[in-house]
């Protein structure tokens, strides 16, 4: 019972960390329509600038920062260089642009860093017991920081105007235009709140296990079938989806093995797409 | 040299074979299936089973086609009815799937060590050498008889049919071809041409490990396909060829660069990959050749 509550406890950690870049998948999908596959490798940047920042300023939280600013930066010129001369063309061609862009950041950060892994220098931390249940103190710091990213982004969406536009876009681009929403403003705070969120997704992934650059490529499958089990589009399911299925994947490493972890993402993947394509929440997407 | 230009030529076919099997589907019917390296991956593991466990040959390719449309058919099943994006989605994490059961299922494919020793037809009875050569004849003649066949096919009525859903299914429905059936199809011909490729590499290298079946493989026959043209087997082909000159190439300039190790030299042409594949989405999306499209016939008033 105790080894079944740590393993519940652990997965809520990697589950909100699924969820973030989950949530950074499903924004740019509602706003900008399309499935990025550079998302993974967005983290990956940010882990990077965290772990430049740490080292330069010797403060973990500074480096954060400077990590979330480099995923931001990196989101907003992927955006206006790439991105936005495609958006007249079909979602596909962003998709593989996307892909494109995927493969760029992390051939930079192979020709700048190596292929070694590398750790954030963090202070070992006992864990403590709390009625015989093992709690890693530093896994409720990661599950704070989670959830603190995900209420300033929740903040943001509901409760400023910007947020409020951007709800418009993602709810019917046509109408948000006639009714004389501004496209540029919503989409660079899209791409800057996307690329922010997928960064502290990579940092938290970083502290807790290793940094490498294909750490966040591996993280592509879970990030995307968060955001289709949550309902695509849907900000609050993607983050509800990704503790699932990051509780699911740790409920499941004691009979399938830590290696098939992902595995469990394609699956929850399969599964949601053949028996409620729409997800948790979200609107059914059909052919056109 | 010679035996580099032979090893080079003979990649390349089995690029433009994959080239083929991704322009048949992508080009075809407007399905994007980024899982290629997946199905390149069955092809070859299926005949190296098969022909390990003593069966000729040609049942190992057979075995090959016949196991990456299976898996192919599967994949799709569920994904048919929605857009297009999920297919894409779902088949990228089927690639990374089929590369996790073949680095931990042992008993089936030795894990991360790979299999060794496939049967290479005749190579024994010849010398290398000329297998080298035969190889690359064989391999080629594979390509131009598939190139023809799927040439053929784009002219077929299946063909105009599957022209018929890429560009508005709805309607392609409503003049009543069975849209459903259409896309299984050719998503089950495209994953068997792919199964091909991975079953003539494996037969080549003699040696396979999940290491050769790297995601990257499908952004290189992405790049060869956008490059040579969306839905033209022609440019399929030459855009594969074309790819594999740029990879060699970029290979002998990365290594003549002063203070750069392999790896990183390695990650260069990666991202030299990832530029290029960027670079003609923005200047040239109808590739070298673009697509012919032949004006209906007229009828009569």
């Amino acid at each position: 019972m105790t080894s079944f509550v740590e393993l519940l406890l652990s997965g809520i950690t990697s589950g909100l960390i699924i969820g973030l870049a989950g949530l950074s998948v499903t924004l740019v999908f509602g706003i900008a329509r399309f499935s990025n596959a550079a998302t993974g490798d967005t983290m990956t940047l940010g882990a990077y600038g965290a772990l430049m920042g740490t080292s330069l300023t010797g403060s973990l939280l500074a480096g954060g920062l400077i990590g979330l600013a480099a995923g931001a930066l990196s989101a907003i010129l992927a955006y206006v260089l790439v991105f936005r001369p495609l958006q007249n063309r079909s979602p596909i061609s962003s998709l593989l642009a996307s892909i494109g862009v995927a493969f760029f950041i992390r051939a930079v950060l192979g020709v700048v860093f190596g292929h070694d892994q590398m750790v954030f220098q963090m202070d070992l931390v006992r864990p403590f017991r709390l009625h015989g249940v093992r709690i890693q103190p530093n896994d409720l710091k990661f599950a704070g920081v989670a959830i603190l990213t995900l209420a300033l982004v929740f903040v943001v969406l509901h409760l400023t105007p910007i947020g409020r536009r951007m709800r418009a876009v993602a709810d019917n681009p046509l109408l948000a235009r006639v009714s004389g929403i501004a496209p540029r403003p919503v989409m660079f705070t899209l791409w800057a709140i996307a690329g922010a969120v997928a960064a502290v997704a990579g940092i938290l992934l970083g502290m807790k296990t290793v940094v490498s650059p294909e750490s966040g490529w591996d993280m592509l499958l879970p990030a995307f079938a968060a955001a289709v089990l949550g309902g695509i589009g849907h900000p609050v399911g993607a983050v509800l989806a990704g503790v699932i299925i990051g509780v699911a994947q740790e409920l499941a490493t004691p009979f399938v093995g830590f290696t098939y972890k992902i595995a469990i993402s394609f699956l929850v993947l399969l599964l949601v797409l053949l028996v409620r394509p729409r997800g948790l929440f979200g609107k059914i997407e059909g052919v056109r | 040299m010679l035996s580099y230009l032979l090893f080079t030529l003979t990649i390349g076919g089995i690029y433009a074979l994959l080239a083929l099997s991704l322009n048949l589907i992508w080009g075809g019917v407007g399905m994007v299936n980024l899982g290629l390296a997946g199905f390149f991956a069955v092809g070859a593991y299926a005949t190296a089973i098969v022909t390990g466990a003593g069966a000729p040959v040609i049942v190992g390719l057979g075995s090959a086609l016949l196991a990456s449309a299976i898996v192919g058919l599967l994949v799709t099943y569920g994904t048919l009815r929605l857009r297009g994006d999920y297919l894409a989605i779902v088949t990228l994490g089927l690639a990374e799937v089929i590369r996790l059961i073949a680095l931990n299922e042992r008993w089936l494919t030795n894990g991360a060590d790979g299999m060794s020793g496939i049967v290479a037809p005749l190579r024994s009875t010849v010398g290398s050498q000329a297998f080298n050569l035969g190889y690359l004849v064989f391999v080629s003649a594979v390509v131009i008889l598939m190139w023809l066949l799927l040439r053929r096919l784009d002219h077929s009525p299946f063909g105009r049919a599957m022209k018929a859903v890429r560009e508005d299914q709805e309607l392609a429905g409503f003049a009543g071809k069975p849209v459903l059936r259409l896309k299984l199809q050719a998503f089950a011909l495209s994953a068997a041409v792919a199964g091909l490729a991975g079953a003539l590499y494996g037969h080549f290298q003699s040696y396979i490990s999940p290491d050769h079946f790297q995601p990257l493989i499908t952004i290189y026959i992405f790049l060869a396909v956008s490059a040579g043209g969306v839905g033209r087997p022609a440019g399929a082909v030459i855009g594969a060829y074309a790819v594999v000159a740029f990879l060699e190439g970029t290979r002998f300039v990365a290594e003549l660069l002063p203070g750069v190790d392999p790896l990183q030299a390695a990650a260069l042409r990666e991202m030299l990959v990832g530029a290029a594949l960027l670079l003609i989405l923005h200047l040239r999306p109808q590739g070298l050749l673009p697509e012919r499209i032949q004006p209906a016939r007229k009828t009569r008033p």
